[in-house]
């Protein structure tokens, strides 16, 4: 089935993925954010919270945020386009 | 019902303004597109050029287009490799009216509430009480100006207002490690940001721009924690804490250890710009112990004049005059 997973580590990364059935939200986060802490970042289902255990649908949209970032001198807009 | 209507309307707002962020974007492709093409069009015609040089055996002149070939293979590759970037960043999901209403829900139940303002096209959230490393610098405002957002590229579209400031003891313009006049510096966060606004994702910039706020980097900040109670010497700039500080009570303004001396007349505490070293005695004054003389006009302490205000030099050269003056009287008699 197919999800929606929006990374808000690095670079955003917003597109839809590939998962199978019967993932839940913990394994979803443990296959894309390896070696990450859960407590680390802001984890949403379909813009809500959710339990570690729900178990991911068709179509859902699933949001991971860090809730630290470190912020730095601005890099150039010329240097990323 | 009212409410519902406000955020229909913002999310007009804000769809319009993506529209218009998408259509720079795709101006900006098409500004890069063109210049690909014009370097296209000139290989094909310097390969024309090399092919004719070469059927007529104008061997210097084929080997002149090659080297202007060589030269310009170089910048080909740079705008191939730019195209190549822009085109691929085209992946982007456009947001549609659904997505970013629910984005504005989300907000309200992320940071409880949502402040619009239409006279101004903004929309802002303010954060809990930020604090790094033991020190507080209050809530902030995180204000997203709406009619900025098409200029995503050039420039920031937000700004970070301090609630209840406590800025940098020798920069009152920073409230905040990694903000400079309501400016934040994005440092890891600046692509996600850029994508999150790209994409309509507004609970999420805003959630982003918050994730910094929280975040200390002493190694890239505009002012270190451990400097943020110092104020800078007004003379050489570093940052001196309360205790190391001395205010100069001629110019009214504080400087460090190494900028600041005492009157040895008056004992008060001046800088080194409104105090002189006596060219006698050598002692710092400040500027109200001095007294000029009346000969030299150089200014000293009151100490190195007479009484009838000479420094000592001119002093002893009067002495010589007279000296001489009186002998050549006696001579004459």
């Amino acid at each position: 089935m197919r999800i929606m997973f929006i990374n808000n580590q690095g670079a955003g990364y917003a597109n839809y993925v590939q998962i199978a059935d019967n993932t839940t939200i913990q394994q979803f986060f443990a296959i894309k954010m390896q070696d990450q802490q859960e407590a680390d970042y802001l984890i949403r289902v379909n813009r809500m919270p959710v339990p570690k255990d729900y178990v991911l649908q068709d179509g859902d949209r699933v949001t991971i945020t860090p809730v630290k970032i470190e912020g730095a001198q601005p890099v150039l807009l010329e240097q990323i386009v | 019902m009212k409410k519902q209507k406000k955020l229909i309307r913002l999310t007009t707002l804000l769809w319009d303004s993506l529209k218009r962020l998408n259509r720079s974007r795709l101006k900006q492709i098409q500004t890069v597109m063109d210049d690909f093409s014009d370097k296209c069009l000139e290989t094909t015609k310097d390969s024309h050029l090399f092919n004719t040089a070469v059927e007529k055996g104008w061997l210097i002149g084929a080997e002149s287009i090659r080297s202007k070939i060589e030269r310009n293979l170089n910048e080909f590759s740079h705008h191939l490799q730019r195209f190549k970037e822009l085109i691929n960043s085209d992946e982007s999901i456009s947001p549609n009216f659904i997505d970013i209403f629910g984005e504005l829900l989300q907000i309200e139940q992320e940071f409880g509430k949502l402040n619009i303002d239409f006279k101004e096209k903004t929309i802002s959230v303010i954060t809990e009480d930020i604090v790094l490393n033991d020190f507080s610098f209050g809530p902030f405002e995180i204000r997203l100006f709406i009619n900025q957002i098409k200029k995503l590229y050039n420039d920031s579209p937000y700004r970070i207002i301090a609630i209840e400031p406590n800025p940098a003891g020798n920069n009152s313009d920073v409230t905040h490690p990694h903000v400079s006049g309501e400016k934040l510096c994005e440092g890891e966060g600046h692509v996600a940001i850029r994508a999150a606004i790209e994409q309509g994702r507004f609970n999420d910039f805003f959630t982003l721009v918050k994730s910094i706020l929280q975040t200390y980097n002493p190694d890239s900040a505009y002012i270190n924690l451990d400097d943020w109670e110092g104020r800078g010497c007004y003379d050489c700039g570093d940052t001196i804490s309360a205790d190391e500080s001395y205010y100069c009570e001629k110019c009214d303004r504080e400087y460090c250890g190494n900028c600041a001396t005492y009157c040895k007349v008056c004992d008060t505490t001046v800088c080194l710009g409104c105090s002189i070293e006596c060219p006698d005695c050598k002692r710092s004054i400040c500027t109200d112990c001095t007294n000029t003389c009346l000969e030299c006009e150089r200014r000293f302490c009151e100490d190195c004049l007479n009484k009838e205000g000479l420094c000592e030099d001119c002093e002893a050269e009067r002495i010589e005059n007279e000296e001489q003056h009186s002998e050549k009287i006696d001579a004459e008699v």
